[in-house]
């Protein structure tokens, strides 16, 4: 009885509009850290290599809405690709049980692990064309931050969260928040593994609130 | 009582290194520096080995060290540097107590330094000037502490012969029964570690197939002494290539050669009148393998090497190894490598052929558990057996603990 409840409300709020279910936004500023430096690669013993400069990747911030919200039925899969020796994109924020495939767009192995305690994996060494792409479902929130075993210097973030309400700063710190659901709760501003701001807001159906995060 | 300690204090490491593992990250952050708008980038990194090892004597391989036990701290210092995309410069630096694991006093030394130009963008060519590792066979890409499954090298690298670089032998008999185990850094392996001669190399990747070839200023069995282009000039040059093809990421085959001269300046008096060092050279033909497919990576190397030795003759070897690590999970490996040298015969002078060394195979196993990207910890164990010798087997334990920055 309780499912088949469950079942109408799933139906219901699939046709209703948007705007119903939440149409408030938040929007602002994260002020972000300064530049990093491109890495370096070690090419001290790979004597045949290619003479490519790594990019620098600016930081970037994610700011999402924290609050008990419940957990879709699925979830699109992301994406990581390896592609010129470095993570794309370097920061990805997703959903707890988003599953994310590491397709390797070079012409050479790459060997993707985490030690991180929010997921801790090893995929091996794998070919570009290798199927099914690698992947791995990210069912703990927290800080995963990806490796190569191969290639020293690339790194890679992938946030997990435990809301489907986040969003990625540009380069100077801008972010909007659509389709909130009115309600009262905390907004945070993951910076880096040791920053993260927050505010509390009170979000109202209709409204566009405006918050910074000096 | 002592499992649960056990696990107790791994478990406390780990969660300790995790705090750690960002201050490492935040180190090496802090250790890279860009100038010029990105277009110069330097970066300072490193490891800090704590070796441990227990033998038998005579010691194996080029451990020196008249205790059966030895500690071994190594601090290793690397720099690189990026210029634009055609431009690269590394250094290597350590200090420790010898180059090989010895019981001698600190040492600081400059192992490496080179500069590479890289012209064109799809690396078809790159010239390269220093003092660097040899391009021979396989194993130089992962002979440093972090990547190598093992603590010590594969036997042809390290196992001492009847060759020596600063004597000739004055009858075949001495050269055949010479007390070789008891002077051991008198003498010489077919290739001496990684071999980090100086000299100028050009490598490229054509399609599937890459080269490299250098000329450098000793041959691969010479010791890390005679590496310096002070100690050694370019009178008597060493030529080595290597030829590899790929036919795709999992498999790579690769032969290589060298030749050249491997007696040091102060043998000249001991050879025979009339002779110069550059009449005694080192051949090493080598082919190697290797393939990795997801968490399995093999490699094997096989190398036939002649000495020629005044007053003797040729001098001929085959050594060879096999070796595979598996990670059993993403924190944990294993790896095993099967290693053997066969000597040739040469006449002792008195009507008899004998082998100039003995034959020997080892078994090295090892297992390393990586607490963080920036930790970890390698327990190994080797048998070794003379098969043409009376001589006894070796065992070796030894344990590393290795932390990267």
């Amino acid at each position: 009885m309780r499912l088949r409840g469950l079942l109408w409300l799933n139906a219901i709020s699939s046709v209703l509009p948007a705007a119903l279910l939440g149409s408030a936004t938040v929007e602002g500023r994260v002020e972000l850290p300064k530049s990093r430096s491109a890495p370096v690669q070690a090419k001290r013993y790979e004597i045949v290599t290619k003479g490519g400069v790594l990019s620098t990747q600016p930081p970037l911030a994610v700011v999402y809405l924290d609050g008990a919200f419940p957990r879709p039925a699925s979830l699109p899969t992301k994406e990581v690709t390896q592609k010129d020796l470095t993570f794309i994109p370097a920061l990805l924020p997703i959903e707890a049980g988003t599953k994310v495939e590491f397709p390797n767009l070079d012409d050479t192995y790459h060997n993707i692990f985490s030690y991180s305690p929010a997921k801790r994996f090893d995929l091996g060494r794998y070919r570009p064309e290798e199927r099914p792409i690698p992947s791995v479902i990210f069912d703990k929130p927290g800080l995963v931050t990806l490796r190569c075993d191969i290639h020293e210097h690339m790194r890679g973030l992938i946030l997990v969260l435990n809301t489907p309400y986040f969003v990625m700063t540009d380069t100077a710190g801008r972010f909007r928040l659509d389709k909130l659901p009115p309600g009262h709760y905390t907004l945070k501003a993951w910076i880096d593994s040791r920053t993260t701001k927050e505010k509390a807001v009170d979000v109202k159906n209709g409204q566009t609130l405006h918050v910074d995060f000096p | 009582m002592k499992l649960p300690a056990f696990s107790l204090c791994v478990f406390a490491c780990t969660a300790c290194a995790f705090d750690i593992d960002d201050v490492f990250d935040r180190l090496d952050n802090a250790l890279t520096v860009s100038l010029f708008q990105d277009n110069l980038r330097v970066r300072l990194s490193g490891t800090l080995d704590l070796e441990f090892y227990n033998f038998e004597q005579p010691a194996p391989g080029l451990i020196d060290s008249r205790t059966d036990n030895l500690f071994d701290p190594r601090l290793t210092l690397f720099l690189d540097a990026q210029l634009g995309s055609q431009i690269y410069f590394f250094a290597q630096s350590r200090v420790d107590r010898g180059f090989d694991p010895t019981d001698h006093g600190a040492d600081i030394r400059l192992d490496e330094y080179a500069l590479r130009i890289t012209p064109w963008q799809d690396g078809r060519f790159s010239l390269q000037i220093g003092k660097f590792a040899t391009v021979v066979g396989n194993w130089v890409p992962r002979h440093l502490s972090w990547d190598n499954p093992f603590i010590n090298a594969p036997l042809v690298y390290e196992n001492v012969t009847a060759i020596q670089d600063k004597y000739a032998p004055y009858s075949p008999l001495y050269f055949v029964y010479g007390p070789y185990y008891y002077a051991k850094y008198s003498f010489n392996p077919v290739i001496w570690g990684p071999s980090y001669a100086s000299g100028i190399s050009v490598a490229g990747k054509l399609g599937r197939f890459d080269y490299a070839v250098e000329m450098k200023n000793t041959s691969l069995s010479s010791r890390p002494e005679s590496w310096n282009v002070t100690e050694n000039g370019f009178e008597n040059p060493t030529f080595s290539g290597r030829l590899g093809l790929r036919p795709n990421e999992a498999w790579n085959f690769g032969v290589s050669a060298s030749e050249g001269s491997y007696f040091r300046r102060e043998a000249e008096p001991t050879l025979p009148p009339g002779r110069d060092i550059d009449d005694y050279r080192e051949f090493v033909l080598g082919q190697d393998a290797s393939f990795a497919w997801h968490h399995l990576q093999v490699w094997a190397e096989f190398y036939e090497a002649r000495f020629e030795v005044p007053r003797v003759g040729n001098a001929d070897t085959f050594a060879y190894y096999i070796e595979a690590k598996y990670k059993f999970t993403p924190q944990f490996f294993g790896a095993l490598r099967w290693n053997q040298q066969l000597f040739g015969t040469v006449s002792d002078g008195y009507g008899h052929n004998v082998h100039w060394s003995e034959d020997l195979g080892r078994i090295d196993i090892a297992v390393t558990y990586r607490f963080t990207p920036h930790a970890q910890l390698k327990l190994q164990y080797d048998f070794q057996h003379e098969t043409t010798a009376p001589g006894d087997n070796n065992h070796l334990f030894a344990a590393q603990f290795t932390v990267r920055f």
